[in-house]
């Protein structure tokens, strides 16, 4: 067992109370330290790592065309059973879907479609703020899954932001410096 | 009319004390939760105007539109009379302190006091005990197991560190010759009495925690054990002035330690007027309250008798005995 400070310094340190001394000096050290809080929504936001899963989007190919061929295996292996595709050809003999909607709100964003898509369609983006006051429009379509963010490029850092309360997004990244990678090496770790 | 006229000092003292008194808190709490987050490295309040300096004002009102509930097993008389009864000690202390020398306005000799009594400290030492009657009237007419142990926890606690508190102060008054706060601020022109008197300035420090029930002495309050305590039960506006008590008596023990041990208003080189030192003083004590409340756990019951009996009594006694010799 580790001894405490008053232990420490024998009966001259139980008389001046080593230990609450040493407690204090550690909050003072604390209180003088910065703050590692993200100030999320305001003026900072994190963009996430590229590995993280957030709202879907659906890759395009050249010709402006989805990817998605319709062959029905995200819907498939979806735990939720939330995917719901609808097939038909076009006058190039291709198959695509005509309908593709995700039910947000039912999605565990566990990434299963994406693993069993053969055709590089449906991805998990950096996109993670959903929240809304109308549930129908957690059902996301098609086009809506087009427009959506991509993964990130830079993912892990702080960004700055403004908060927007209205429109889907609520935290919008500014343009500026990014106070980098290492906001955690702010944290503040007793030797 | 001469004699009305000669109120009207006295009066407008008593609005500006008593309006200031009231607002402090706001202030107060906004420090206390900045404190407690910069120990946790948190921000703490930044939303409600710059770095959340309003966010008091929307507790306030938050707290004043709360609904104010009664439970039906109440005794329902003394639940709305305890909150006012807490806050009326801390108001009379103020009465006795002294903010200052006396000062030359408008022609007139205006003393920066509602009263200097030559027994403040006695008058204050007395008034500080009826504290106690709050917290038992809230915690009896709860009718609430959490609230009744909370009050009587604090009866032992205030009985058992009030004496301890008493006789810490008396160093202070055989130095001073006096009971009076402007004589003992007076005497410590040149030497303050944390010098002369470290055990008593520990005593009185650690005794006045104890008073105001702050952490490490909370035990009344224990949110832990007891829920809140006395004031388990009281919502909205009765608790915001159990609040107010507690910011009051914190505020008073801080004005008392400055007055008592470290010189009052009296400053070191001259360059801030008298006041400014004094609540420059008192600031600097509040943070080191606020402070230590985030650093320390509570202490046990049992260990919260032992330090007022058994090391703050005789710690108390052994100074009056020294203080007593030294000055023979
Ligand atoms: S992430 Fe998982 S739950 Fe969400 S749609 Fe894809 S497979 Fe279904
Ligand atoms: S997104 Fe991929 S897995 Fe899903 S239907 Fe389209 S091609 Fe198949």
């Amino acid at each position: 067992m580790a001894r405490t400070a008053g232990e420490r310094h024998g009966w001259i340190g139980r008389i001046f109370f080593a230990d609450l001394l040493a407690g204090l000096r550690l909050t003072l050290g604390y209180m003088m330290s910065k703050t590692v809080t993200h100030h999320y929504p305001d003026n900072e936001k994190w963009v996430p790592y590229q590995r993280h899963r957030g709202h879907h989007f659906m890759n395009t190919n050249d010709q402006g065309e989805v990817n998605c061929v319709a062959c029905g295996l995200c819907s498939v292996i979806c735990p939720c059973d939330c995917i719901t595709v609808i097939p038909f050809e076009t006058e190039q003999g291709v198959r695509r879907p005509k309908v593709f909607d995700i039910d947000l709100a039912r999605c565990l964003y566990c990434g299963l479609c994406e693993d069993a898509c053969p055709a590089d369609a449906i991805k998990l983006g950096q996109e993670y703020e959903v929240s809304t006051t109308n549930r129908a429009t957690l059902t996301v379509h098609l086009e809506d899954l087009i427009a959506a963010p991509r993964k990130a490029e830079n993912g892990g850092l702080v960004r700055p932001a403004k908060l927007e309360p209205t429109g889907g997004q609520h935290s919008v990244l500014q343009s500026g410096p990014s106070s980098g990678l290492d906001w955690w090496s702010r944290i503040r770790r007793p030797r | 009319m001469e004699y009305v006229l000669s109120l009207l000092p006295l009066a407008i003292k008593m609005v500006i004390v008593v309006g200031i008194l009231l607002l402090l808190p706001l202030p107060l709490t906004w420090l206390e939760r900045k404190i407690a987050a910069h120990i946790q490295q948190r921000p703490g309040p930044m939303r409600v105007g710059w770095h959340g300096l309003l966010q008091p004002l929307a507790d306030a009102i938050k707290l004043l539109t709360k609904e104010d509930h009664i439970p039906t097993e109440a005794d329902r008389m003394l639940f709305a009379v305890a909150p006012v009864v807490a806050l009326v000690p801390p108001f009379l202390v103020f009465v006795a302190i002294p903010f200052g020398d006396p000062v030359q306005l408008f022609g007139t000799t205006v003393t920066l006091s509602l009263a200097d009594l030559n027994v403040g400290l006695l008058f204050i030492l007395a008034v500080s005990g009826i504290g106690v009657f709050g917290t038992i009237l809230a915690g009896w007419a709860s009718n609430s197991k959490y609230a009744v142990l909370g009050s009587l926890r604090s009866i032992a606690q205030m009985i058992s560190y009030e004496i301890p508190m008493g006789f810490s102060v008396i160093g202070v008054v055989m130095l001073a010759n006096s009971m009076q706060l402007t004589q003992i601020v007076a005497a410590q022109q040149g030497l303050w009495n944390i010098v002369l008197q470290p055990i008593g300035f520990f005593v009185f420090f650690v005794a006045g925690l104890a008073e105001a029930q702050r952490i490490p002495f909370d035990l009344p309050e224990a949110e832990g054990d007891l829920g809140a305590g006395y004031h388990t039960e009281y919502s909205g506006i009765r608790f915001s002035l159990f609040m107010l008590a507690e910011y009051l008596v914190l505020v008073a023990l801080a004005f008392l330690n400055v007055l008592l041990f470290f010189g009052g208003w009296l400053g070191g080189p001259a360059f801030l007027p008298p006041f400014l030192w004094l609540f420059f003083k008192v600031g600097l004590f509040i943070w080191v309250f606020m402070w230590l409340r985030f650093t320390f756990p509570r202490y046990r019951y049992d260990q919260l008798m032992t330090i007022g009996w058994k090391v703050l009594l005789p710690l108390s006694l052994l100074n009056i005995l020294v203080s007593g010799f030294l000055m023979l």
